[in-house]
């Protein structure tokens, strides 16, 4: 196998939490020991519930905030201690969809400036040219060139989130993180912006990952799935196989809450409903993170993380499998 | 994806084309200013404003009688035909003297608030977009600032660069910054958090890109806004040291030093007092006017 797009390794975040004056420094492992690789032209789908870490994940690969452990491999370079001057050039190349597409674009710029202004950063074009490719580019993501001196406000919502994709499509980007692309959206546009980002990815041969809690969703744009929990990747293996027959218990849960169209199919019936609720992240559990819920758990789960290990062509961090 | 269906039959060229109703798009400025318009005190404000700064600016050029021309065979003298409002104590044209006044007051306001904004939004800025410990040293220093009366400033700079419409301006500007900085900081810190800021740094702006076209766009508003009730402020505070006696010195003439020279007179000629002090009320109303008006027209609430 060629070398990957980007790897990653045993990467961490880790966010102090504030405490009272006089209680213990506590901290939140938002990013505990991930390492994952994504080749070129692929798509990993991260899922996961709310709060699991998983759009930090995306940040942190991304070095929107410094992760606090591990390594990023982009293209062979090693980019995780880089400064911001040196990052330059490859934030170029690794570029981010954002989840609100009502927040994400700044109210005070017309679309054409929106679009232009990647490029004017990294010097690309001149001033003509720019305004051609922005059109060019407005097309591209299914929007009316002659919109490019309107307003953010003046657009819906899966128009806003073309103009966010449109704007990172600027700059060529070889690797894109979309945080949630989809979850701002309603049904029908999501439909939409999906097919976009594939056919993009055809196009163009860009490697995406793909943060989302919907789990249909990823399953229709990921060749892969990684599956977190409490900031560890409790999962990780092609979409096909983590879907059929997911082996985490975790993921199990996970797989069989997605509604199915028939009520009366087997998987209705077999519904894994999880008891407990999602422990606190500063309180994480001592072992893997899921012991507190989980049916099959052990003293060994209780005691310390199991690590991925290959399980039927797919990874996965569970003692059941050792 | 749907099929079209029998139901259904594609438009044709032509027909799109009609169908394609086309919205002018608006510049942000030419949307506050078409707002601006609907709010009919605003306008009348910026009509008043404008006239006034005119009138103060051509009045004493064109005026007969020059602004210190002294005559005390006609002191005190009503409005007449020679002196539509009359003459002051020196016998000095008393219309003259006011609108050569007003330039001063004026030019101390917005000069001043110049300064002011400039020094208040980089300071502002830079603190509450870099933030942590350089943001924490430089709110205390505002602190500091702050906590000191303008008035011991004041004097303190008039007793070394004398009583001139400089020191005033230095005297104004020595704290003036500070709430303008506040605001600033203040604005910055929420803004720099938002997505779009994020957002622009992942697509490759650098630091100062970020700070002074993404996000100073955005706190416009309230600068804008805030300039507008600095200058009356301004005018206001240069009027009260000329009063007490420690802001522009005669000859020269500013709104607070004619309201001064009357304060002497006021039992037996009320009209020298009344001048001034109206001119002083017709620019600070007409800027709450202009500031009031702007401020809505900047944060259309609910418009789209």
């Amino acid at each position: 196998m060629s070398e990957p797009v980007l790897r990653v390794e045993h990467l961490q975040k880790i966010f102090p939490v504030k405490g009272g004056l006089f209680e213990k420094k506590k901290v939140v492992h938002a990013v505990n020991d991930i390492s994952f690789s994504i080749g070129a032209g692929e798509t990993l789908g991260i899922v996961g519930e709310s709060g699991c870490g998983k759009s930090t994940l995306g940040r942190t690969i991304l070095k929107i905030v410094e992760p606090d452990g591990g390594k990023i491999i982009f293209k062979g370079e090693d980019i995780t201690s880089l400064s911001r001057a040196k990052m330059h050039p490859y934030r170029k190349q690794m570029q981010m969809i954002f989840q609100d597409p009502y927040a994400s674009l700044n109210p005070r710029f017309t679309v054409g400036e929106m679009i232009a202004e990647p490029m004017e950063n990294y010097g690309m074009y001149d001033k003509h040219e720019r305004m051609e490719r922005v059109q060019a580019l407005m097309e591209t993501v299914g929007l009316k060139p002659d919109h490019i001196r309107r307003y953010p406000h003046e657009f819906s919502g899966g128009q806003r989130q073309r103009i966010g994709i449109a704007r990172t499509l600027a700059l060529d980007p070889e690797f894109i993180v979309c945080d949630e692309p989809f979850s701002a959206l309603d049904v029908s546009i999501q439909a939409q912006i999906i097919n976009l980002l594939e056919k993009i990815q055809d196009e163009k041969k860009i490697s995406y990952i793909v943060v989302a809690h919907d789990l249909n969703a990823v399953r229709h744009i990921s060749h892969n799935i990684g599956v977190m929990y409490l900031g560890h990747l409790v999962e990780i293996g092609p979409a096909d196989k983590i879907y059929s027959t997911p082996a985490h218990p975790y993921t199990q849960a996970l797989i069989s809450s997605i509604p199915k169209a028939d009520p009366n199919a087997q998987g209705m019936m077999n519904r894994i409903i999880l008891q407990g609720e999602i422990p606190s992240p500063i309180n994480a559990p001592r072992g893997c993170p899921f012991s507190t819920r989980c049916k099959h758990c052990t003293e060994k789960c209780r005691e310390a993380m199991p690590a991925l290990r290959e399980v039927d062509s797919r990874q996965v961090a569970c003692t059941l499998y050792e | 994806m749907l099929e079209p269906n029998e139901y259904f039959e594609p438009l044709g060229a032509s027909e799109k084309r009609d169908d394609y109703i086309p919205i002018a798009s608006k510049s942000f400025a030419r949307d506050v200013w078409e707002r601006f318009c609907t709010n009919k005190r605003a306008l009348a404000g910026l009509i008043l404003l404008a006239v006034i700064v005119a009138v103060a600016m051509i009045g004493p050029l064109v005026s007969p009688y020059p602004y210190d021309g002294m005559d005390v065979s006609i002191a005190n003298q009503g409005p007449s035909s020679a002196h539509w409002l009359g003459t002051d104590q020196m016998g000095r044209d008393e219309l003259t003297r006011v609108l050569y006044g007003a330039r001063i007051s004026l030019t101390i306001g917005f000069v001043s608030t110049a300064i002011n904004l400039l020094i208040g939004v980089l300071y502002g800025g830079i603190s509450g977009y870099i933030g942590g410990k350089l943001d924490m040293v430089m709110m205390r220093i505002v602190d500091v600032i702050f906590s000191i009366p303008a008035m011991i400033y004041i004097i303190l700079i008039m007793l070394i660069f004398g009583s001139n419409v400089y020191s005033v301006m230095i005297g104004i500007c020595i704290n003036g910054w500070v709430n303008t900085a506040r605001l600033v900081r203040g604005q910055i810190v929420a803004l720099k958090e938002r997505e779009f800021a994020v957002a622009a740094f992942t697509l490759g702006a650098s630091r100062m890109k970020i700070l002074f076209k993404h996000l100073m766009i955005n706190t416009l508003g309230p600068i804008i806004v805030n300039a507008t009730l600095m200058v009356p402020q301004a005018i206001f505070n240069e009027a009260f040291l000329s009063f007490i006696g420690i802001g522009i010195s005669a000859p020269q003439a500013s709104l607070g030093t004619l309201a001064q020279d009357a304060k002497m007179l006021l039992s037996r000629y009320p009209m020298q007092m009344v001048y001034p002090v109206t001119v002083i009320c017709l620019v600070i109303f007409a800027l709450n006017f202009i500031g009031e008006g702007l401020e809505e027209a900047l944060n259309p609430k609910g418009a789209r």
